[in-house]
């Protein structure tokens, strides 16, 4: 995968297009990274990719689906923490689509 | 329904891969909700001491890791108490929500899983 | 459900050895290959625990392993070949390797 450009500066990105320096993350990023996947990011969506950073704060990885959905359970209750309004928001693979989009590495557990 | 499998997580967590590698399985069985325990044992209760620093000698934080174990569906949790005595931990506060059992309950404990897994 | 416990590591190495005598039920088995065989030297520490072990626990170990370590099997242990150590797997409900 090319690697991202924004206002001049390079942005390196790993071969699945996951940033290969997670300090480079910023709000930015994350829009130009969800332009990729042809996506444009609500309010919705920031309050998922801020809680996989937490996430990976807490726990320093990234999770699989189902915790993702118990951990966003936990913070935001059962209308968000579900499967179908992750997917929804992320494509249908919340784990690793907003994994990227939140400057995590790829979830190692998403076979 | 799929078999039940006791992970004994018996090393400790900085020497080598060993600890990694029995929470890697713990975490990917639990991801797709297979029904896991996990069993810390002999230098394994080490994983669980508190206010370790890895970053120090150059390590990911194993024990961070650790916490996620419950949201990945993974809550049975032991240790054993003789580990634990052995290594001055018996009165610590530890690291995760773990159940201490002693040898006669750690024996019903493995006979209960339909499969081990000691690393 | 019986065990078979399979045991590769030297006793004196680290706890290994000590915790899986403890941990054993009352109709589990053990099953020595590898350095762990050094555990039936007689006059040995490991040996008098194996020695102490209640009745119904059986002990087997790779006759190869004894043998390239000069150890002739005595009192309780049982030795087996390969195709001896692929039956026994097949004989006990679970197997535990302790790697």
């Amino acid at each position: 995968m090319s690697d991202l450009i924004i206002d001049d500066r390079t942005i390196a990105l790993d071969k699945d297009g996951y940033l290969a320096d997670l300090s480079d993350w910023s709000t930015l990023v994350a829009e130009a990274l969800a332009a990729r996947e042809e996506l444009s990011l609500s309010q919705e969506h920031w309050e998922i990719l801020h809680l996989m950073r937490d996430f990976y704060t807490e726990f320093q990885l990234s999770p699989a689906t189902r915790p993702l959905i118990k951990y966003v359970a936990l913070k935001l209750g059962p209308e968000k923490g579900n499967s179908l309004h992750l997917n929804r928001l992320f494509k249908g693979t919340p784990a690793k689509l907003a994994a990227k989009l939140a400057g995590l590495p790829k979830p190692t557990n998403c076979l | 329904m799929a078999k039940s499998l006791l992970l004994v997580s018996r090393q400790a967590p900085w020497s080598g891969p060993g600890a990694r590698e029995a929470l890697d399985i713990a975490l990917a069985g639990g991801a797709f909700d297979l029904p896991i325990g996990m069993l810390f044992l002999d230098d394994g209760v080490f994983q669980l001491a508190p206010t370790q620093y890895p970053e120090a000698i150059q390590q990911k934080d194993l024990t961070a890791n650790l916490q996620a174990l419950p949201l990945f569906g993974v809550d049975s949790l032991y240790v054993a108490q003789r580990s634990l005595d052995e290594r001055g931990l018996a009165d610590t506060t530890l690291d995760l929500p773990v159940q201490c059992l002693d040898d006669a309950a750690l024996r019903d404990l493995i006979d209960r899983y339909d499969l081990v897994i000691t690393l | 459900m019986a065990t078979l416990h399979l045991l590769s590591h030297s006793p004196f190495g680290d706890s290994r050895f000590a915790s899986c005598l403890a941990l054993l039920g009352r109709n589990d088995a053990l099953l020595l290959t590898g350095d762990a065989v050094h555990a039936l030297r007689a006059g040995s520490t490991p040996w008098e625990s194996v020695q102490q072990l209640p009745e119904g626990i059986a002990v087997f170990a790779l006759d190869e392993d004894l043998a390239a370590r000069g150890i002739a099997p005595s009192g309780r242990v049982q030795p087996v070949n390969y195709p001896g150590f692929v039956e026994l797997c097949c004989r006990y409900e679970k197997v535990n390797s302790w790697l």
